[in-house]
């Protein structure tokens, strides 16, 4: 085996096929340009984890885990609590995924994941301390791929998203003596907002929303968008060689807005049946 | 000709106890033959066989195979044969014995992405399989659609004596190259090509039942009559 990472190649066929019908507005799956794939979220799926949830983007499967714990902030953020997500494509999810740690890609995945769910203020961060500078709750957000099938930015955010919403962890507190004992009390992790990410490719001069793998392999550029519940564009990440103009970017935010609208129902749809189950 | 027994069996299953000569897909165990996969096993005069029901694309030599080219490097292209090993086409074996990489340059016969129509050669399990394209019919696919399916399902799609893809092809009015990966190219008008899919994807789903060529005929004329 060689130590070059493999990637998927598209059959020329294919590929001229794929181009053939996007330029009539059309995908290889029957889908239109900008038609998602259907979006199935369950959560509470991991009984011994804070939070879970198991989300599917057409054949892309990708599972969830929240581990609340207690731990030391970092020095530069002595007054918020920790969030860190990390991803992993395991091997059996995709032909061209390798045993070992974490790629590039995964890393990337990860790292867009996280932005969003930082920047749009989704945990509370400020309410997670215990003592100022010394003890926060910490959030650990894992994340398995289990099957590659394209888009796995959104199908890993929208897990992360739900786990997240529907942790528990018990409620702490600090006695006189300065040391944290907990309650009996079972309570949610601080919620401000629910953030929706939506990927789109470009290939040729088309952009579509919910790119498969195939598309994945024979696109020029990515973009992925992050919204809260007020449209406002709470992260991004342009990704693969190719460029994007300036009004190829505004089309792709208003694309995304319309379909994070979308998306933030079956999210919330989610979230609400683990509640009430 | 002695009888041949055929029975549905799943792996660990005992197939039968006797004096048999284990073919493929089988473990003796003393005088015990048990199943390792699950499909259909036949026992007749030669021995005992399971004819597996799905699996991957194990190459044998001479199989026809359709591969894709995935990589090349001075003096061979890689192939992916839809298996678990990747395949390797010489260059000596497309540009001849005097082939040399100065003058030769490799994309520009086969480009990555292109589907090629090729042969096994060699092959053991301790080395990758080797391909040819010299041959008649051999060489690049230049059009076609592609439909994949369980290499174990290949046999059924080409049937006894053909019977099958001559069936499929003159409904359609379409050509269909089949490798024994389970690559399957159709060529022909549009509406062929859907019906033709449709019915490989029949062969598919139905392969282990004995109704499959009533249904592929009634499926074939039935839209033929629309």
């Amino acid at each position: 085996m060689s130590a070059v990472k493999r990637s998927m190649v598209v059959e020329r066929l294919r590929k001229d096929q794929m181009v053939e019908l996007l330029s009539k507005e059309k995908r290889l799956d029957n889908r239109g340009l900008l038609d998602l794939r259907n979006i199935v979220i369950e959560t509470g799926v991991i009984e011994r984890a804070s939070g879970s949830a198991k989300v599917q983007v057409g054949n892309t499967q990708v599972i969830a885990g929240v581990k609340i714990e207690t731990g030391e902030p970092f020095p530069d953020t002595p007054d918020k609590g920790l969030l860190v997500v990390n991803a992993e494509v395991l091997p059996l999810a995709s032909a061209y995924a390798e045993p070992g740690p974490p790629d590039e890609d995964a890393i990337e995945l990860a790292r867009v994941v996280d932005r969003g769910v930082r920047e749009s203020k989704m945990i509370d961060l400020s309410k997670l301390i215990l003592i100022p500078g010394r003890k926060v709750h910490a959030v650990f957000v894992d994340v398995n791929v289990l099957n590659v099938d394209g888009n796995l930015f959104d199908a890993t955010s929208y897990a992360t998203v739900a786990s997240i919403a529907t942790a528990k962890m018990p409620k702490l507190f600090v006695d006189q003596n300065g040391q944290i004992k907990r309650t009996e009390e079972i309570i949610p992790l601080p919620i401000k907002s629910i953030p929706v990410s939506v990927t789109l490719a470009r290939i040729g001069d088309v952009l579509l929303v919910d790119p498969t793998s195939e598309e994945e392999a024979v696109m020029d550029a990515r973009i992925t968008l992050v919204f809260d519940e007020e449209d406002n564009v709470c992260a991004g990440q342009k990704g693969q060689p190719g460029t994007l103009n300036f009004d190829q970017v505004k089309l792709a935010a208003n694309i995304a807005k319309v379909k994070a609208r979308e998306v933030r129902k079956i999210i919330l749809g989610g979230i609400t049946k683990d509640a009430k189950g | 000709m002695s009888e041949v027994k055929r029975k549905y069996v799943t792996p660990g299953e005992l197939i039968a106890t006797g004096n048999y000569k284990p073919i493929s897909n089988v473990i003796k165990v003393k005088d015990n033959f048990y199943a390792i996969k699950i499909g259909l096993a036949e026992i007749s005069h030669e021995g005992i066989r399971v004819i597996p029901l799905s699996g991957p694309y194990i190459p044998k030599v001479d199989d026809l195979v359709i591969g894709k080219i995935v990589d090349y490097s001075a003096f061979s292209w890689e192939v992916d044969i839809n298996s678990c090993f990747f395949a390797y086409l010489p260059a000596q074996s497309v540009f001849g014995r005097n082939f040399s990489p100065d003058r030769e340059s490799l994309p520009e016969r086969f480009s990555i992405g292109d589907l090629i129509y090729a042969k096994v050669v060699t092959y053991d399990r301790t080395r990758n399989p080797i391909l040819s394209i010299s041959g008649h019919g051999l060489g690049q696919i230049p059009k076609g659609e592609m439909v994949k399916i369980g290499p174990a399902k290949v046999p059924r799609l080409i049937g006894k004596k053909g019977s099958m893809i001559k069936t499929i092809e003159s409904a359609t009015n379409c050509r269909l190259i089949i490798g024994q990966n389970g690559i399957i190219l159709i060529v022909g008008p549009p509406d062929g090509v859907l019906l033709a899919t449709q019915a490989i994807r029949m062969v598919e789903s139905e392969a282990h039942l004995a109704s499959l060529v009533k249904d592929i005929q009634s499926l074939l004329s039935g839209s033929r009559e629309v």
